[in-house]
């Protein structure tokens, strides 16, 4: 049975009938346009050679019609096997590849390369997967394997033969780029870049950057004390001249491509000048107003006019408008009254800053996981349980309480304190399923911290699996254990009963090591919540659309091999933006996303794969279906002399397909999935069984206009 | 004695292992997929945290440890399990805090099964359901219910209505046609 096959020859269309599409598939052995059809087929060792019969596939492809020559190689991506390729391309002739190996995801791009190295036009290469798609999964059946493959092949030799030249286009890239997120993981990714020559705007939501590090105490497992190493960095991005700090702003809208985004911020109003200010203070200590200080998570106060913490960056006072005397009753006025600089100026409103960058590092943090209302650690029943990071502002020397390790109910100075581990962590019912990666490690720093201002205090900590994976993790669990006598107790507690007169907390829990169930009074108990995804990154989700993992946060390309980027070129995730992990975990990936943000900078012109969809402006009628259909905004409407006409912005186009199936009029085809190529796999596949749909309107239309 | 299994297995009951020392032999490799098979959720998921144990209201009266029981099911010492397996009350306490989801109430339901299959029937059941067939209720209506129910001013007990002969006369159908007579063994009690 001869193989369908349509001619080139755009002539013989007319004969179609009115619909155009598939009225007379006619038979014909060969084609037109004639391109010399070359085929490499692979053994990838035995992955693929120990279940397909190669020779048998290379004796079936020499009989296809276009192949002028069949090659089998052990490798195919050795440099044997492309040599072979490009000996074929200059010797004999070839003008289309076929390669029959490995997934196009493994290795496309190295043929693409070979093949470009000999002459030819990278995109007349047709990848076919024998192995992923085919030995692999049958390896029982091998006969079956072969004639599956030899099927696959011949798929591949029928679009090959209709394969168009293709140019990839270039376009310049903007050598500038903004970090979202002022905590630890965005000012080392923003200083990095910085100090590479790259110009970077920050932006943090909140009246000071630092993030989550700068409410730590100390830090696991070295005990350095959070605020000492990370201010230095603050204040140096602050002052680095490559630098544009946006404290209290946030991204409002997000458009453009790799190399070229268009950003909004929305600079929010401090209603104090930052150029006069100076931060004496002097306005926060005539302020009358005074609140729940949201930095120590309610223990401390601060005033309406506040920075959250002394060593805050920019050291610029916010007025915090909710309590504000003056925004209530349009009295009061002390502060401006204190102010010397006449910094205070309550006619301030939002500002609307555009900018424009190559490349975008999401940094948007973590937040606390915060335990339920009447569950069974009585987190809001009981004053005197707290969760880790209040015991961090407990503890803090800057915190609240001066560093004097007190307790929250009568502020006295615990002597026995429970730890409990995975709260809302490790969990399928409340929380999260993830284990959140610093608990264990953070419960162990505390427990090490309270021994150390307190040598007397009793310390349990209830756990399920300790996880002391780094480096000088397990050393320092060691310690405590060893040499300041920290109980651990396996068995998650069942239940905290509160003596109404001491404020003291009774644990029910089975200890599972004993296997016998005790009930032990603790004075107070701290909760090792676990990490969940942060408002700020819920709040971005809005603005870029970022794929989530199944827990939330934000979605790698690879988790192995493209563990900073995104599924948008150009936008790179840093620290617990894509998932818990403590600060030198943080501090890697930023580093690693400032490298890979740098590296397309650096290239002052990006690629752009021309692998996208393309508009047929005689048949499109500009309904904008595809505007509605595509995830990246690619497409675009806009009015010409013909009417509204859509258009593809091929930097933003994915080449998904999309678009293709859901236009009305068959106006949008995809570069190298053409209906053509296409239905002529089909057709082969079929081998020439039936009658197969034949060249559309839209394809004669291209070939036309070719 | 002792010390080996008490070794062998965290938190084994003393008392079931009191006599011999674990081998090979009392293991039974499928026994957690057989609870699957009989309705239960797989216990090799469990996390071994304790959490059962301690919300069960069963362990504040007496030494039962739901976790144990589990842990029995993971090595597969199906003989271990025989007698605690009818001490839950299926209160679900245990599946409402259980971080792993795993229901410990309904495994044990699931080993029910298992075991009144194998004909491993304790007389309490046997009990219950004869009085199911014979009354309509698990619970015998005795003079001291009716009592304490006209002191506090309750109707009386459905099952002493006019018209309830019809609906003891349909469980006993139902009992009947679904075999579960033959499987307790109460064929004799069935009527009609």
């Amino acid at each position: 049975m001869p193989v369908l096959a349509w001619s080139d020859d755009v002539n013989s269309y007319e004969s179609l009938g009115e619909n155009g599409v598939g009225e007379t598939a006619r038979e014909v052995n060969s084609i037109s346009s004639n391109p010399r059809i070359g085929v490499f087929i692979c053994h990838c060792g035995s992955n693929i050679a120990g279940t397909v019969n190669p020779s048998k596939v290379r004796e079936a492809a020499e009989k296809l019609p276009g192949v002028v020559t069949a090659k089998e190689n052990k490798y195919t991506c050795s440099d044997l096997g492309q040599d072979e390729i490009i000996s074929a391309i200059k010797q004999n002739g070839v003008e289309r590849v076929v390669i029959a190996a490995c997934s196009p995801r493994m290795h496309e791009p190295t043929f693409r390369n070979c093949v470009k190295q000999a002459g030819l036009n990278p995109y007349l290469l047709q990848m076919v997967n024998l192995r992923e798609q085919c030995s692999w999964v049958h390896s029982r059946e091998k006969d079956k394997a072969t004639e599956k493959a030899i099927g696959l092949v011949r798929m591949g030799v029928a679009k090959a033969a209709r394969l168009e030249p293709l140019e990839a286009r270039e376009v310049p890239v903007e050598q500038s780029s903004l970090v979202i997120g002022g905590g630890v993981a965005g000012i080392q990714a923003a200083l990095d870049l910085a100090e590479m020559g790259f110009k970077v705007y920050v932006v943090e939501s909140e009246p000071s950057i630092g993030g989550r590090m700068a409410q730590l105490d100390k830090t696991f497992p070295t005990g350095d004390c959070a605020i000492c190493i990370l201010a230095p960095k603050m204040v140096e991005l602050s002052r680095h001249p490559n630098i544009t700090l946006l404290s209290y702003s946030e991204v409002e809208e997000i458009h453009g491509f790799i190399g070229n985004y268009n950003v909004k911020v929305r600079k929010k109003a401090r209603y104090v000048d930052e150029s006069k200010c100076v931060g004496c203070g002097v306005c926060a200590d005539a302020c009358p107003v005074k609140v729940d200080n949201k930095f120590d998570l309610g223990f401390g106060k601060r005033k309406a006019i506040y920075v959250p913490f002394p060593q805050a960056v920019p050291l610029k006072y916010t007025i915090d408008r909710e309590n504000c005397i003056h925004f209530k009753t349009g009295k009061c006025g002390a502060c401006v009254k204190a102010c010397s600089n006449d910094a205070i100026d309550y006619e301030i409103v939002d500002d609307e800053i555009e900018l424009k960058v190559g490349t975008i590092i999401c940094a948007t943090g973590f937040d606390i996981y915060v335990p339920k209302k009447r569950d069974v650690y009585r987190y809001w029943e009981s004053r005197n349980v707290i969760t880790g990071l209040e015991l961090e502002r407990l503890i803090n020397a800057s915190g609240p309480t001066g560093g004097n390790f007190i307790r929250p109910s009568d502020g006295k100075p615990p002597k026995r304190v429970a730890f409990i581990q995975c709260v809302g962590s490790r969990n399928r019912k409340l929380g999260s399923a993830y284990c959140s990666r610093v608990c264990c490690m953070y419960t162990i720093k505390n427990a090490q911290i309270i021994k150390e201002h307190q040598p007397d205090t009793d310390i349990a900590v209830y756990y399920n699996d300790i996880r002391a994976f780094g480096k000088g993790f397990e050393e320092l669990y060691h310690r405590v254990r060893e040499e300041y006598g920290i109980e651990f107790i396996r068995g998650r507690p069942a239940k905290l009963s509160e003596n109404p007169e001491t404020g003291s907390i009774t644990i029910r829990a089975e200890e599972t090591l004993l296997s016998k169930i005790t009930e032990r009074e603790f004075d107070l108990i701290v909760l090792a919540t676990g990490l969940k995804p942060s408002e700020g990154s819920k709040r971005i989700g809005k603005v870029l659309p970022l794929s989530l993992s199944s827990d939330g946060f934000f979605q790698e390309a690879h988790p192995k091999l493209r563990p900073v980027d995104t599924a948008i070129d150009g936008i790179y995730l840093a620290g617990c933006a894509q998932g818990p992990k403590d600060i030198p975990d943080s501090v890697a990936q930023a580093k690693a996303a400032a490298a890979s943000a740098a590296a397309i900078m650096a290239g002052k012109q990006v690629r752009i794969e021309p692998l996208t969809a393309i508009v047929d402006e005689e048949l499109c009628v500009g309904c904008g279906l595809c505007v509605e259909m595509c995830p990246y905004g690619a497409p675009e409407v806009h009015e010409s002399e013909t009417g509204s006409k859509a258009k593809i912005v091929e930097a933003l186009c994915h080449g998904c397909g999309t678009c293709v199936p859901a236009c009305p009029q068959k106006a949008i085809a995809a570069n190298q999935f053409t209906d053509e190529q296409i239905t002529s796999e089909i057709a082969s596949a079929l081998g020439g069984v039936g009658r197969a749909a034949g060249k559309t309107k839209k394809d004669a239309n291209r070939a036309e206009g070719a | 004695m002792g010390e080996v299994e008490k070794t062998f297995i965290g938190g084994l009951h003393e008392k079931l292992a009191e006599d011999k020392i674990i081998d090979e032999s009392h293991l039974e490799p499928n026994f957690a997929k057989e609870i699957v098979k009989h309705g239960g959720k797989d216990v090799m998921t469990c996390l071994q945290c304790g959490n059962c144990t301690g919300v069960c209201p069963i362990s504040l009266k007496i030494d039962y440890k739901t976790r144990s029981i589990i842990k029995f099911c993971q090595f597969g010492l199906k003989k271990f399990t025989l007698e605690m397996r009818w001490v839950c009350a299926t209160c679900y306490r245990c599946y409402e805090y259980c971080p792993a989801d795993i229901n410990p109430a309904e495994v044990m339901i699931a080993l029910r099964h298992m075991a009144i299959k194998e004909g491993v029937i304790p007389p309490f059941i046997k009990l219950a359901a004869t009085n199911l067939v014979e009354y309509g209720q698990s619970v015998k209506p005795d003079s001291e219910i009716e009592r304490v129910r006209r002191e506090l001013d309750l109707e009386d007990m459905p099952s002493r209505t006019r018209g309830y002969a019809k609906v003891v006369r349909e469980i006993n159908l139902l009992v009947r046609s679904t075999g579960y007579d033959r499987l307790i063994g109460i064929e004799s009690e069935v009527r009609g």
